[in-house]
């Protein structure tokens, strides 16, 4: 698959869909999706690039935040007329892989409350199921951005969300932060909840699933 | 005759070469008066008679030797001459003003493009006054960025068999096949083309060049003296205006045998023999006719103060032909330019991050924390942006997952930062984060607060900086003349223009317009642009000080 089918397929999903949201197509970017996929990259470039990634997702996600009008002076007097986002969001991680964005979120938002989800999949039956959940307690009047990395099937995502939504979140108050995700991940997403958002750096056929592991350390 | 090396450093530019000042050079270090006078008095002793001077004390050229080279030598291993030179010549004081020679205002002109020196050549025989004519047309000019070049430094390299006979005051010093023309020619050159030299130092002892050299710089104003400044065609040829200084014999013999004799220890019959039979004949033979390439003729020196004046005047006149008013013009220039800004400038799309994040940053109450903290932010996306913009090439690489799959990677790997000193720091972190391993520069330009000009003080390059992908980094860019400078600079160590890519977080809209018509290769990257700047050369509405709130040093509670 060349890079521009790649291209055209994340220009396609985002009209296809209008929740979703791929990252400005750059070569920057494509430079950290392909260090990031490389097998022969080394774990400490692995890490350093990631977490460059991360932070560039991350960025773009408060993006989707709301916010208001609101006007400063400045030092000189003038009046800048700027925006103001609206307090009242909240980070959940989806354990494992999900928590190596937590540090790019606290390095953008420094006192964020940050939730977890811990999501395991049966080893003999691969269906996951939802192990630990721990939220802020008001979690139901936020926006929560939803954060883990690598979606491939999206059936992790879609038991996380479900939590989310027992909790009292209201769909369409849900983002969800990812660096990779394949078509698929996203139909199913996005149809099983109508009003949720996505917010990747690039649609792929193929996920690089060793991305928790490499991070990590593990593999 | 060592004891008088301090002082000898002969007023010059101080020259902007990456080695020289150091932060602590700041220190008012001035020659004493006597030392000064001692100094002029010296200035014209050919060296005719080295062997009875342990080691010339005179400077074989003007220059930037300063001390900060001298450690920096040492601490690499390389320093090979004695440090004669501990005072850094920063300031020149004179009884009437203080010329300050370290900030080195602008050699080019609004537009960007460098404007050509102004080349005093004063020539004149051996004790004439050339030097207190050259002071004081230093001092009158007000100009502060002066570059005083000696013929001495040029002295050919003595062979051990001229060694000896130099020994024997048998060596002509005054005759024009003791000078290296060629390289002198090309050191002018070089100099009038604005660029960095390397002057030799000349060392009287052993005829020989010290392994060390002295760096000067181009400068808006060049005064270059010696004994036969007009010898040479070419180097007459790049001259704007020639001096003679015509001093009658009596004097300066009598000047010569003062000095050589109480100051030196010599003995009357050998600074008799020396000049009857050297120094003399040559002056008649080849110094003196050169009089007639002259455009003026100075006679009695430096004491003729109406020569004086009207040479300063012309100088005047003719630099403000060339037009070295710089910041206002900058401020109007394209004040009322409207219309497309050039495809050069980039500006990142105005999302709601960013102009959230403007608006911590901007709002004046903001606590510094706060803005310390939301400004990082935003350097590290506009510091992104920028690497977005780097050439990258196609690579196609294996994954884990067993399928190829077709990436980039960044055509270049030779990247370096240059920050503009004090607020261009604060993004240096962000670049480091962003790069690793990344090579940073440092560049400290201040605004003379009389003019209003900003001025050159301090710079260190990575050494090969034109094989690099320059990303020149200053906060905020109001006028663009800071910028400017430092592109100028970049440009004059060889880096190539469409390698550079000037990074801020605000600018005005003139600034970007002046900039981007000057250096129409240079990238400039910013996240907002604001449309006015006011009578300060502060931007509308702008951030006030970035560099004061940033680091906590406005005055009383910001502006």
């Amino acid at each position: 698959m060349g890079s521009a089918d790649i291209d055209m397929n994340g220009a396609e999903y985002c009209k296809e869909f209008r929740r979703l949201k791929v990252l400005p197509a750059n070569d920057q970017i494509k430079e950290l999706q392909t260090i990031l996929r490389d097998k022969n990259t080394t774990r400490s470039d692995f890490k350093f690039y990631a977490d460059r990634l991360i932070r560039l997702v991350i960025e773009e996600s408060l993006n989707q935040l709301p916010f208001t009008e609101c006007n400063v002076i400045t030092p000189t007097g003038a009046t800048y007329n700027g925006l103001k986002y609206k307090s009242g969001n909240c980070g959940v991680s989806i354990v494992r892989s999900g928590e190596s964005m937590e540090q790019g979120l606290r390095d953008c938002c420094r006192s964020i409350r940050i939730g977890k989800i811990l999501v395991e999949s049966d080893a003999d039956t691969h269906e996951a199921r939802v192990v630990y959940a721990r939220f802020p307690e008001d979690i139901d009047r936020r926006h929560v951005l939803l954060m883990y990395p690598i979606m491939s099937t999206g059936n992790t995502v879609s038991k996380a969300v479900n939590v989310l939504k027992e909790h009292g979140v209201k769909e369409d108050c849900i983002i969800l932060s990812n660096l990779f995700c394949t078509p698929q991940a996203v139909q199913t997403i996005l149809e099983s909840y109508p009003k949720m958002k996505i917010l990747t750096s690039e649609v792929h056929p193929v996920a690089p699933n060793h991305f928790g592991q490499k991070y990590f350390g593990t593999d | 005759m060592a004891a008088k090396i301090g002082p000898m450093d002969p007023p010059s530019s101080a020259s902007s070469d990456s080695d020289i000042i150091d932060a602590q050079d700041y220190s008012e270090v001035f020659p004493d008066q006597e030392d000064q006078e001692e100094r002029s008095g010296d200035f014209y002793n050919t060296p005719a008679s080295p062997i009875t001077v342990p080691y010339c004390p005179r400077p074989p050229s003007t220059g930037s030797q300063k001390s900060p080279k001298a450690r920096r030598q040492r601490t690499t291993s390389l320093n090979q001459g004695t440090t004669t030179q501990s005072k850094p010549d920063v300031i020149i004081r004179t009884p009437q003003r203080t010329i300050y020679t370290a900030g080195r205002p602008p050699w080019y002109n609004s537009e960007g493009q460098k404007v050509v020196p102004f080349v005093i050549g004063i020539c004149g025989g051996s004790a004439s006054g050339k030097t207190t004519v050259a002071e004081n047309i230093i001092e009158c000019l007000g100009v502060p960025w002066v570059t005083l070049l000696s013929m001495d430094s040029f002295y050919k390299v003595l062979t051990e068999k001229q060694h000896e006979i130099a020994e024997n005051n048998e060596y002509n010093f005054d005759h024009p096949d003791a000078f290296d023309w060629e390289l002198l020619a090309i050191t002018l050159q070089r100099l009038k083309e604005g660029r960095k030299v390397e002057v030799p130092i000349y060392n009287f002892m052993t005829h020989s060049r010290e392994n060390r050299t002295k760096t000067m710089y181009g400068a808006n104003v060049i005064i270059f003296e010696g004994i036969l400044t007009f010898h040479n065609l070419k180097v007459t040829e790049m001259l704007d205006m020639k001096i003679f200084v015509d001093t009658d014999a009596d004097v300066r013999l009598a000047r010569r045998l003062k000095r050589d004799i109480s100051q030196r220890g010599r003995d009357l019959d050998g600074v008799i023999k020396q000049y009857t039979s050297m120094v003399q004949p040559s002056f008649n033979h080849y110094i003196a006719p050169l009089m007639s390439h002259a455009d003026i003729i100075v006679p009695r020196g430096g004491e003729n103060q109406v020569a004086i004046q009207l040479i300063v005047q012309h100088v005047h006149t003719q630099l403000q032909l060339r037009g070295f008013k710089l910041r206002e013009e900058l401020a109007q220039a394209y004040a009322m330019n409207s219309g497309p800004r050039p495809p050069t400038v980039k500006l990142l799309p105005t999302t709601p991050q960013i102009r959230g994040l403007h608006t911590f940053i901007r709002n004046k109450d903001t606590p510094r924390d706060e803005f310390i903290f939301y400004s990082k932010r935003l350097i590290r996306l506009v510091i992104e942006y920028t690497l977005s913009l780097m050439a990258f090439k196609d690579k196609c690489v294996e994954t884990p997952q067993g399928v190829l799959y077709h990436g980039k990677r960044m055509a270049t790997t030779k990247i370096c930062g240059v920050s503009i000193l004090r607020a261009g720091e604060t993004m240096e972190q962000a670049v480091c984060d962003v790069c690793k391993d990344i090579r940073i520069g440092k560049i400290l330009i201040q605004t003379n607060l009389q003019t209003g000009e900003p001025e050159l003080y301090y710079l260190r390059l990575p050494k090969d900086i034109k094989d690099y992908k320059v990303i020149l980094m200053d906060a905020t860019v109001a006028t663009g003349a800071a910028a400017m400078m430092a592109i100028r600079v970049l440009l004059d160590h060889d880096v190539a223009e469409s390698n550079i890519l000037l990074v801020s977080l605000l600018m005005a809209e003139s600034g970007v317009r002046s900039i981007a018509y000057a250096f129409p290769k240079i990238q400039i990257v910013t996240t907002a642009i604001d449309p006015e700047i006011n009578d300060k050369f502060y931007v509308l509405p702008g951030i006030g000080n970035f560099g004061d709130r940033y680091f906590g040093t406005e005055p009383n509670d910001g502006c």
